[in-house]
């Protein structure tokens, strides 16, 4: 019989539960625990699923024999447990942002790299197959040269005040905006356009939380000229779904993307790529690759088996990395820097 | 098993929902802000005799449940088709507090949602239990509420929940929405999934039947896991005695023109077809095509 994988989930929220089944759906895989300090979860999975469970992952590691886990609990505890995985030479898929600063997903970064072991951060629109499209376009240089570009993103997350007693309320915890949500605008950035190399013009807005900000904006400049803007909202009840668009000014044209379809403007028509000049429109429906199960989107899939096959395939390049994720908390750390020093009045 | 409205109107048009295109959605959203505008469009359809009605518990659902229920003697005699839940609303809440906390909000904190002190003691009993069963005879009567006085047909379980429990492998709650729906309601289980062979071969090893299941069906493959090649074999080789098939997003959201979309769902094997539009000529366009 084919060897499958002993993988453990460890946080049951509202990931967890999706990573779960998706992942089970894997034909080289097995769960073989979950780990969440909530009995009546654990119980139940226990009862309907027959999974182990432990209320602490310390137990889970010197309990269980273990090849990857899946690490979804509040971030703060991500370090503490990435630390604990490395050290049983286990490969390891966190939830975005990887760590609550910059230096420590340095150091979780160089631990398993050094390793070799696989680490994954849950940047989910990397395997967006549109955002794929957006960045082998411009690769292509379907635009020219890129000269400016804004990055959104707008969900209706947050519509009422909170006690404040939520993590999502405290940025120790990993809450606000900009650490919650901002952080796949930003990682887009980083992953279609390069890391910025300085931020100005810094907002953090307060709309109905106590503690934190549900809307950011902030200038990112590049020293070879590029500039771009970014704009985050989690409190916008316009949207049903949460929603990111990114428009990329170049030389020869423009793009404008969001999670459903692209939209190209040519100067003069782009032979390689079939554009014509004018308007071009790329929709999902043109672009997409069918994944073997289907829970929450394409993408959701897709990174989790790209997880599985990095594993299993040790010369697969593996793709959105604690690496990438740290570069996203720099720019993170640069937006509070920025506002702390200049976004009063 | 019951035969069903071989045609069926269904709503994402007037929520603001297109998988293609956010500004084709974000020009629905608008246009259907007024309630006027989707009772115009229910007006066509049943003119151009449609008799089947899918909807979405959504918010804004019980506002058209209401309205078909105070104006009965107006319209022809309706099949609905409801689909629960409306998942966006507890994956905020799931995702800022956690699942019992959320479970708790929607079934305790909102007494004016509940009003009936016994399921409240019966949700008590449920979380304290971790029974996961009455947990979902409890959503299930929430989300019904709004259809009461309706001809309930069918009752959807929505794609997000039906293909993440089949993702868990979990028969018991698969097996008991089915009886529950059957008992309570007096209708017929219906399960909706973007992975219909996966589902449908799970509910035969699970000996659960009579079900009606409504997938994503359309030639290029779009929301159907794992390929359409899969697709059509399964729908082929399926007992239409046990499981009904229904055909959703067969344009794709507009991908495919209806003439070719329809042609190709003409040659499958498929007792039902669920469309959306929201213009008179698109209504009347689906309907000659489907017939």
């Amino acid at each position: 019989m084919q060897y499958k994988l002993k993988i453990a989930i460890i946080g049951f929220g509202r990931m967890g539960i999706t990573h779960f089944s998706i992942i089970n759906s894997h034909p080289s895989v097995e769960i073989v625990a979950v780990v969440d300090t909530s009995s009546t979860i654990t119980g139940l999975l226990k009862k309907y699923t027959n999974t182990k469970s432990y209320d602490d992952f310390v137990k889970l590691f010197e309990n269980e024999t273990l090849d990857a886990v899946i690490i979804c609990t509040p971030p703060k505890l991500h370090y503490p447990i990435a630390m604990l995985a490395a050290e049983s030479n286990v490969h390891v898929f966190l939830e975005k942002p990887c760590t609550l600063n910059e230096e420590k997903a340095r150091e979780l970064s160089n631990v398993f790299d050094n390793k070799k072991l696989v680490n994954q951060v849950g940047y989910v629109n990397r395997f967006n197959d549109i955002f794929i499209e957006v960045k082998r376009l411009i690769n292509k240089c379907s635009i020219g040269d890129l000269i400016s570009f804004k990055s959104e993103m707008y969900s209706g997350t947050i519509l009422k005040s909170d006690s404040g007693s939520s993590w999502r309320d405290s940025r120790e915890s990993g809450g606000g905006a900009t650490i919650d949500m901002a952080a796949h605008a930003i990682d887009l950035v980083n992953y279609l356009i390069g890391k910025p190399d300085k931020i100005t013009g810094s907002n953090l807005t307060k709309i109905f939380s106590s503690n934190v900000e549900d809307a950011v904006n902030a200038t990112f400049l590049y020293s070879n000229g590029i500039t771009g803007t970014l704009n985050v909202n989690w409190s916008d009840e316009s949207y049903r779904k949460p929603t990111n668009k990114i428009e990329i000014f170049g030389s020869k044209g423009k793009i404008v993307a969001d999670q459903h379809g692209i939209k190209i403007f040519c100067k003069e028509k782009f032979e390689p790529e079939n554009l014509i000049k004018g308007w071009n429109t790329i929709y999902i429906t043109d672009i997409f690759k069918s994944v073997p199960f289907y829970v929450r989107g394409n993408e959701f899939t897709s990174q989790l088996y790209h997880f599985i096959e990095s594993i299993i395939d040790k010369q697969k390049l593996n793709k959105c990395t604690f690496k990438d994720a740290a570069d996203t908390l720099n720019v993170i750390e640069q937006i509070f820097e920025d506002y702390k020093t200049n976004g009063k009045i | 098993m019951e035969k069903f409205d071989r045609i069926i109107f269904g709503d994402n048009q007037f929520f603001g929902i297109n998988h293609m295109s956010q500004e084709k959605a974000q020009q629905l959203s608008e246009k259907f802000y007024n309630f006027q505008a989707i009772l115009d469009v229910y007006q066509i359809a049943i003119d151009s005799k449609i008799r089947g009605i899918m909807l979405n518990s959504n918010d804004r659902a019980s506002e058209i449940c209401d309205h078909f229920v105070f104006n009965r003697s107006k319209y022809p005699e309706l099949n609905w088709y409801p689909s629960i839940p409306y998942p966006h609303k507890y994956a905020n809440l799931v995702s800022e507090k956690g699942i019992v906390p959320t479970i708790n909000e929607i079934l305790f904190k909102d007494n004016s949602a509940m009003g009936i002190l016994g399921m409240i003691t019966k949700g008590t009993a449920a979380v304290l239990g971790k029974d996961a069963v009455k947990l979902m005879q409890m959503l299930v009567d929430l989300e019904m509420k709004m259809f009461k006085g309706l001809n309930v047909k069918v009752v959807f379980l929505q794609n997000i929940i039906t293909d993440l429990l089949l993702g868990y492998e979990v028969k018991d709650i698969f097996y008991e929405y089915c009886e529950y729906i059957r008992k309570k309601y007096n209708a017929t289980p219906g399960l909706i999934t973007q992975n219909m062979p996966r589902l449908k071969s799970k509910l035969e090893d699970w000996g659960i039947d009579n079900v009606v299941i409504c997938s994503s069906f359309n030639k290029i493959g779009y929301l159907m896991s794992p390929n359409v090649e899969t697709y059509i074999k399964s729908a082929k080789n399926n007992d239409s005695s046990k499981y009904q098939l229904m055909a959703m997003s067969t344009l794709a959201s507009g991908a495919i023109n209806p003439v070719e979309a329809f042609k190709f769902i003409s040659r499958q094997n498929i007792q039902s077809v669920v469309f959306g539009a929201s213009s008179k000529e698109h209504i009347k366009q689906s309907i000659s095509l489907l017939k």
